[in-house]
């Protein structure tokens, strides 16, 4: 019996800052992933902590990390040819085998847009089997907008609005003064053969929820992604635990009505 | 399986025979009734439950994971010693079944797994419950154990259940006997919990109990199923880059269980601490493994520095 919770050691290829807070890792990691999935990456010494994969390839794995405690941080700093630790990829992703032939609304606000970063990797290799592509990002400052130099191209492919809800100046960038939820609302859109992803502090799926059900949509049409506290991953440390389900084994996606609205329980 | 008997008188000669190859642990009078390596067989003390459930032996307070350098990490490689343990009641054997299937069935956790490998469970059945607190008997508990003790006043009635207790019971002290264990023996006759509390969320009984819990989670503690965890780097002073990685027990009862960054803890209320214990016990992982993860050992009461006896609370909760 090997340990689960012995990482292995991985090359940073790249580092892309996004943001003052924000760093996006290019690994040297080839592991198959379901969009929506995360890795736990650790920097000995220091910690560990759950990531979402931010892409879909097989020659390298991304991930965005906004730099808010001791581990994030420290990960933040690390630069093209460091080493850091991974161990994963965990949990259940997006079904995005079941919706082929749909249209997609991805829903993400802060470093909730990592999660989605790996579905829209997984769209663009796979264009052709899905119908409209809607994409709605929340961020508080145009500076904090990460995937800038992605969202030119997403324009043209696909309907991207951003929502930024702290900022007072023009930019370059189109985007709606406000939270993600307003573009939400206001955006014209019906349930027909369309699933929902949402990834994003508790508040804000919860707030998405309840529009896209007035919009029509059944519980079971909409995917959303879990934030907890992790040590393991793998299902045994409980820390994850909302009601009986486990955030890192069962989620972190979760289709709506298999938790509901979920807040401290 | 085989039935033996044993003359009590025959028990200190029969524990210290085990020590031949083995370390034997057994439930000793200190402070309180604790299981400590066995030293004078006389010393041992059946009179009450241990204060402290067997968990540590197979799942530490801390261990290391692995250690680091700037050459990489290294696991420890355990050696699986011999143990024996005896005097285990039933509440506390199924508490190890409970672990078995959450670190070796699903984790396949090899830290967990090598300490379980080579140890020989010796159970003590309770003729009567040893504390008012006790509610194995509403539990469902399944027999658990290589080797049971059946106390019959002047000698133990010892089942086999297992090949490795069966080999344990080739001793002279033990004289095989025609006599069956029946189901009513092995009845251990406590109070009950009664309710099921799949419906009871909501209801306003949590209230009072939750007002005097103090978060100080000695119920998790002293709990021989509770198999929360927390995982930390611990640097060495040596320079850096060198250390090691624990794991150690963690309790749903502190704030910190649910704090992500930013400081938003999840269950910030006492009362949704509190229920989240008592649901993962009786509710949670029943829907996930068919089984309650409590076994009914009442230390969670008994220990509680403000004896919430959450059993009769819920008992008394109506719809
Ligand atoms: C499934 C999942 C995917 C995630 N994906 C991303 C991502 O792609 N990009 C990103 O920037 N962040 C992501 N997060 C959040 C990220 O894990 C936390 O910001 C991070 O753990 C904070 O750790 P820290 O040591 O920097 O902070 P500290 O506050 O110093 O952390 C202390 C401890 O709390 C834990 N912790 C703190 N906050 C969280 C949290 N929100 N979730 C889980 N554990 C926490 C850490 O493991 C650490 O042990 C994700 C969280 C989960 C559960
Ligand atoms: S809970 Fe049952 S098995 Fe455990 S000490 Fe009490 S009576 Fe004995
Ligand atoms: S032992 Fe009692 S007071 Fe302490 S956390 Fe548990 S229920 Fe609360």
């Amino acid at each position: 019996m090997k340990s689960k919770l012995v990482p292995r050691k991985v090359k940073v290829l790249d580092v892309q800052q996004e943001a003052p807070d924000i760093s996006t890792l290019t690994l040297d990691c080839h592991s198959r992933c379901v969009p929506g999935q995360f890795v736990q990456v650790s920097l000995l010494g220091v910690g560990e902590c759950p990531l979402s994969i931010a892409s879909h390839s097989e020659k390298y794995m991304k991930l965005t990390v906004q730099g808010v405690g001791t581990v994030t941080k420290a990960l933040c700093k690390l630069k093209k040819g460091d080493h850091l630790y991974i161990r994963g990829p965990y949990g259940k992703g997006y079904p995005l085998k079941k919706y082929r032939g749909s249209s997609l609304i991805l829903v993400g606000a802060g470093c909730g847009v990592a999660a989605l970063k790996s579905v829209i990797d997984y769209v663009e290799s796979h264009r052709k089997d899905y119908k409209d592509v809607f994409l709605f990002f929340g961020y508080r400052y145009a500076k904090s907008i990460a995937y800038k130099k992605q969202a030119t191209e997403w324009k043209k492919k696909f309907n991207l609005r951003i929502a930024l809800s702290r900022e007072k100046t023009k930019s370059c960038l189109q985007w709606d003064q406000g939270h993600v939820t307003d573009l939400l609302k206001k955006e014209k859109l019906g349930p027909e053969k369309t699933a929902a992803f949402v990834c994003g502090p508790l508040r804000m799926i919860n707030d998405t929820v309840k529009i896209l059900k007035k919009k029509g949509f059944a519980d079971t049409q909409i995917y959303m992604a879990t934030e907890r506290l992790m040590y393991c991953g793998t299902g045994a440390c409980c820390h994850c635990m909302i009601r009986g389900k486990l955030a890192c084994t069962d989620g972190p996606v979760f289709r709506f009505d298999e938790i509901g609205y979920y807040g401290n329980d | 399986m085989t039935v033996y008997k044993l003359q009590k008188s025959a028990l200190p000669k029969f524990l210290e025979s085990l020590k031949k190859g083995s370390q034997v642990f057994a439930p000793v009078k200190r402070d309180v009734i604790r299981f400590e390596p066995l030293g004078n067989p006389a010393d041992v003390d059946l009179s009450a439950n241990s204060y402290f459930p067997l968990k540590e032996y197979f799942f530490p307070p801390k261990e290391v994971l692995f250690h680091f350098s700037k050459k990489g990490v290294s696991a420890p490689v355990k050696r699986a010693e011999k143990r024996i343990f005896f005097g285990v009641r039933r509440c506390d054997l199924a508490a190890i079944q409970r672990q078995d299937l959450v670190f070796i069935k699903q984790q396949k956790d090899p830290y967990y797994a090598k300490r379980r490998e080579n140890s020989l469970l010796i159970g003590y059945h309770c003729n009567t419950p040893p504390s008012s607190y006790c509610f194995c008997g509403s539990m469902g508990l399944e027999d658990f154990y290589d080797l049971m003790f059946f106390d019959r006043g002047s000698h133990f009635l010892v089942h086999a259940k297992t090949a490795a207790g069966q080999s344990l019971a080739k001793n002279k002290f033990f004289n095989k006997t025609p006599r069956k264990i029946t189901d009513k023996e092995r009845r251990i006759r406590t109070r009950a919990l009664k309710k099921d509390i799949s419906q009871l969320y909501n209801n306003k009984g949590w209230k009072p109990l939750a007002k005097r819990c103090l978060s100080c989670a000695a119920c998790t503690e002293l709990c021989p199923t509770c198999y929360c965890y927390e995982i930390r780097d611990e640097p060495s002073i040596e320079g850096p880059y060198k250390g090691k990685r624990c794991r150690s027990w963690s309790s749903c009862q502190l704030k910190d269980f649910t704090r992500v960054a930013e400081g938003h803890v999840f269950r910030e209320k006492r009362e949704e601490r509190f229920k989240h214990r008592i649901y993962h016990q009786i509710q949670y992982f029943k829907e996930r493994n068919k089984i309650n993860l409590c076994t009914g050992c009442g230390r969670c009461v008994a220990g509680c520095p403000a004896r919430i006896d959450w059993v009769k609370a819920v008992n008394r909760m109506k719809k």
